[in-house]
């Protein structure tokens, strides 16, 4: 019973968290949209990355930090408490939420899998250029792609690499690369795992970064901005916009207003507005997390008897 | 939407003028009764035509109503915007209804749709090659 009524509580309060987290922060991002913006689109990728995965990170953190200890040192063992409707119904239903993320993720993985093998099928080796390798394959669709989750791959049909010019390809696959390197098909995989309704805005929204944060990586200059425009164009032609598989990220994957925003992005390309690699010794957000987490080891007995408090009036 | 395929309710085409004068009246306020709308002015047509027309807009479905004292207040069932897709809707399905081979069709509407994109992939290309020559002016003074 005891371990019982520690898991109902446990899940039934990361459920609380999880959800009002995702609210809170949907509404955050509806307000902070146009801002947003202004960013560099590498880190307006990395906040909306950050943003999305907050309230199951967060959410996480407050169950095993504070209300499963809380639970373990403070509750009395021997007690005949009844475990609660709420927290087992909370419980039930957080378990559901989890089963259904990890069925969603497994799902969409299996389903990627079996797609990029037959993407694959009599597809050849390129000579490597990168650590990412990359194949030629048969079918016309998709054009050019990033596959795998854990071990990157980048596919090129035929029909592009006949219609790009040498120019065009090497900035394409350098968009890819950049794909790679920022792990955007474990990002998407982890999404998966976190359901949570009207997330996909959010997620549309980092997609979108993404290709963009991708672009910039890929291009040096004016010259290659121009080259990865008009490798998006052609693409764009060869190959109408369809859906893809779900783990994957293609050059062209999104509508047409996409294209057309990327491109005029691109043609506007100046080198003044790429991100420096220079890096602060420690910013605001890594000193405040420092200050909270000494705040916390400081009073953390007192925080685990209010967590305890609270997790007593949600059993009641 | 697709009540109105079904049940053939008509598109707001299909409505007379009184009758799509009186549609757009109730969606510009979101109901009225039949006093209402003769009160606002717009109207210069007798009581009895009014409430005769909303009758038979609501026998057609496209409004619902309540009794409000001896009178009824009438609202849209449909919003413009359902009642234009509705219409698009049936404007393609006629399209495709009206040719031995059905696929000819759909074929006009994919390319009508696909020009859209071309105009648009075009534009884009002539933008990427007119910066290319300034590029390559700026290089070669």
């Amino acid at each position: 019973m005891f371990a019982l009524r520690g898991l109902a509580v446990s899940l039934a309060l990361y459920l609380i968290l999880y959800g009002v987290l995702s609210m809170l922060v949907l509404w955050g991002w509806g307000l902070a949209r146009e801002a947003g913006k202004r960013l560099l689109a590498t880190r307006l990728a990395d906040l909306l990355f950050a943003l999305r995965g907050l309230p199951v990170a967060a959410a996480a953190v407050v169950t095993l930090a504070f209300v499963v200890p809380s639970f373990l040192l403070l509750e009395p063992r021997t007690s005949a408490e009844p475990v609660g409707e709420i927290p087992l119904a909370l419980g039930a239903c957080c378990l559901l939420l989890l089963g259904a993320g990890a069925f969603n993720a497994v799902a969409a993985y299996v389903k990627t899998s079996k797609t990029v093998a037959g993407w694959l099928a009599g597809a050849t080796v390129l000579p490597a250029r990168d650590s990412v390798p990359v194949f030629r394959i048969r079918p016309g669709v998709p054009a050019l792609t990033l596959t795998g989750v854990c071990v990157p791959r980048v596919l090129l049909s035929d029909a592009a690499a006949a219609v790009l010019s040498p120019q065009e390809l090497a900035t394409a696959l350098q968009h890819e690369m950049a794909h790679a390197h920022r792990r955007d098909n474990l990002k998407k995989l982890l999404f998966r795992f976190c359901a949570f309704p009207g997330m996909s805005r959010l997620e549309a929204a980092w997609c979108e970064a993404e290709e963009m944060a991708a672009d910039d990586a890929a291009v040096a200059s004016v010259g290659d901005a121009l080259d990865l425009a008009s490798a998006l164009i052609k693409l764009s032609r060869l190959a109408p916009v369809h859906p893809a598989a779900a783990l994957t990220t293609a050059l062209i994957h999104n509508s047409p207003a996409s294209v057309n925003a990327r491109v005029e992005r691109l043609v506007a390309w100046n080198e003044r507005r790429m991100p420096r690699s220079r890096r602060r010794a420690l910013g605001y957000p890594q000193a405040a997390l420092l200050g909270t987490l000494l705040g916390v080891v400081a009073t953390y007995g007192a925080i685990l008897r209010d967590m305890h408090a609270l997790t007593e009036w949600l059993v009641r | 939407m697709n009540r109105f395929f079904r049940s053939g309710q008509p598109a707001f085409a299909q409505l007379g003028p009184l009758e799509q004068r009186l549609m757009r009246e109730i969606w510009s306020r979101g109901n009225a009764t039949v006093r209402e709308l003769l009160q606002a002015g717009n109207l210069n047509i007798a009581y009895t035509t009014v409430m005769t027309t909303l009758d038979r807009l609501y026998k057609k479905h496209l409004l619902t109503r309540v009794a409000e004292g001896r009178a009824f207040r009438y609202s849209p069932s449909v919003t413009q915007e359902e009642m234009q897709r509705a219409a698009a809707g049936q404007a393609i399905r006629q399209l495709l209804e009206s040719g031995t081979a059905a696929s000819l069709p759909l074929s006009y509407l994919v390319e009508a749709v696909s020009e859209h994109d071309v105009q648009l992939l075009d534009d884009l290309q002539q933008m990427v090659e007119r910066k290319r020559r300034e590029l390559h002016k700026q290089e070669t003074p």
